[in-house]
């Protein structure tokens, strides 16, 4: 801690002999270079996501999970130099698909987002780690955030309930089949809750009016675009789904609802934001430019009543890659 | 024994010297970047340009806007474009976090051509300008600091702060002129 390689919470000590048992189960070779992070534009080994892993408290067949999510935060249209530095309080959800769910006891049940016990909590650790002694994201330093978020200690790490989704996984979506990892810019998560809706419009309205704040950073002058993401639990899917088996119509569902009237914002908004071509003809500014832009997930407890909505930063793009086994 | 491994990582290399003064200014090509963000880096930047254009200098605006996928792959070919047909670049604002990061990556960018090259940043994020410049290896980027905060003033304060920091910001960035040296003396 002395060191600064802390996040607050005790360290399991990275003696050369616990990387090295951690590297011999990942099973790829320390020297390779698996990306470059700003802010700090240093190399990040396998190495050093081990050393960094172990602090954690991560065992080694996370490995693979690791490497990807890192590759793909680290992929340009992440913009990770700027979500590190941002006065926002992002952090990367890191949403897992395929059968490596279940091997590495990913949750997507109850309590997926925060809360239930698993390795989910020592993985997301060791990636706020690696942005911190390796990407070199500091509070106060690199980091600007105004008020950061839980997340940003053991990060977001869940998966998609799969077997309960009605339409194809998240990642299939996106183009990435099997064990996969998308990363999305998440501005922490919020709740909706509905106790009077039974059907689909019932529910997607409620979803896509909640998610249309002002101060959503979809809505700022300074989004040329963006993105948001929606979990939904498996009982309201099963709903959803008997009317919209499509995901393309519950996504094209959610943009529509989720929109504010341009004359709901101070008159000193309306040219910034028409200035970028977001009012449409009806007067209304949707939250992201594109039904795609809506990120449908399913996730969560099968006590229902609940969804969870994770607003996006801003221009940082979701990035999907496969898990490759070493 | 025990040996404890090292989880962080460091750059190698630095460059300290600032660059290229920008000198004489008669003629020169000079790339102000501006951004979506800050209406009154558009105010300063457009005080400071009718300063440059009556020093002789040839002014272009660039604005930064998405710099993700293609919207951002576009912009970072405008971008060389502008810094090719330039002799040097001014790069602004760094008044937020990723408007101070992308605002030093665009003038580490300027400045790795061999232009010269000065960043512009408000007081509140002088330190982050600094780290990041000195993370992404040029520790001596010249920087400009404007007061903070900025973009919540008026317009006419705003023009004030920008012809009050007009000299200082020509001697910062290394122009010899009349009116750089005078204010020097």
């Amino acid at each position: 801690m002395t060191q600064g390689w802390g996040d607050g919470l005790p360290l399991i000590p990275p003696t050369q002999e616990r990387v090295q048992d951690f590297l011999i189960a990942g099973g790829r070779f320390p020297d390779e270079l698996v990306a470059v992070l700003p802010p700090l534009r240093a190399d990040c080994t396998v190495e050093k996501i081990a050393i960094n892993a172990v602090m954690a408290g991560c065992t080694g067949d996370a490995m693979p999970l690791l490497c990807a999510a890192i590759e793909a935060m680290a992929d340009s249209r992440f913009d990770l130099a700027g979500l590190n530095a941002t006065t926002g309080s992002v952090v990367p959800a890191v949403i897992v698909n395929g059968a490596i769910r279940n091997r590495l006891d990913i949750p997507y049940q109850a309590g997926c987002l925060g809360g239930v016990a698993g390795p989910a909590v020592a993985i997301g650790r060791a990636i706020r780690l690696i942005m911190r002694n390796v990407a070199g994201q500091l509070i106060g330093s690199t980091s600007q955030s105004v008020y950061g978020t839980p997340g940003r200690v053991a990060g977001i790490v869940f998966a998609e309930w799969e077997e309960r989704s009605p339409w194809a996984t998240l990642a299939e979506r996106r183009g990435v089949a099997g064990d996969a990892v998308t990363v999305y810019g998440a501005m922490g998560t919020a709740n909706i809750c509905d106790v009077v809706a039974s059907s689909a419009d019932g529910f997607l309205d409620m979803i896509a009016r909640s998610m249309a704040y002002p101060g959503a950073n979809g809505f700022l002058p300074s989004s040329a675009f963006s993105e948001t993401l929606c979990a939904i639990n498996p009982i309201w899917a099963e709903v959803i789904a008997k009317q919209y088996p499509k995901m393309e119509d519950v996504q094209a569902y959610i943009w529509d609802k989720c929109a504010l009237p341009i004359d709901g914002f101070r008159p000193e908004y309306r040219d910034p934001i028409g200035n970028l071509g977001r009012i449409k003809p009806d007067g209304r500014v949707h939250l992201v430019p594109k039904p795609e832009d809506v990120l449908v997930m399913v996730a969560g407890g099968e006590g229902g009543l609940h969804a969870a909505m994770l607003h996006s930063w801003g221009t940082c793009l979701t990035v999907t890659r496969p898990i490759v086994a070493a | 024994m025990t040996i404890i491994l090292d989880p962080s990582a460091s750059l190698a290399h630095d460059i300290a010297d600032p660059g290229p003064d920008a000198g004489d200014l008669r003629g020169k090509k000079i790339a102000i970047r501006i951004d979506m963000l800050w209406r009154s880096w558009d105010w300063v930047s457009e005080v400071w340009a009718e300063g440059l254009r009556a020093e002789g200098a040839d002014v272009t605006f660039w604005r930064s806007c998405g710099r993700t996928g293609q919207e951002g792959m576009d912009a970072d070919r405008e971008y060389n474009a502008l810094l090719g047909d330039s002799d040097m670049a001014i790069v602004g604002l760094g008044n937020c976090g990723s408007c101070t990061s992308w605002t030093i990556a665009d003038a580490l960018t300027a400045a790795a051509t061999g232009m010269p090259t000065i960043a512009v940043a408000t007081a509140h994020f002088e330190g982050l300008a600094n780290n990041l410049a000195k993370r992404g290896g040029r520790s001596g980027l010249r920087l400009h600091i404007l007061p903070y905060p900025l973009d919540i003033l008026p317009k006419e304060q705003v023009n004030d702060i920008a012809r009050d920091h007009y000299r200082p910001f020509l001697r910062r960035f290394g122009v010899r002129s009349r009116l750089a040296e005078q204010s020097a003396a």
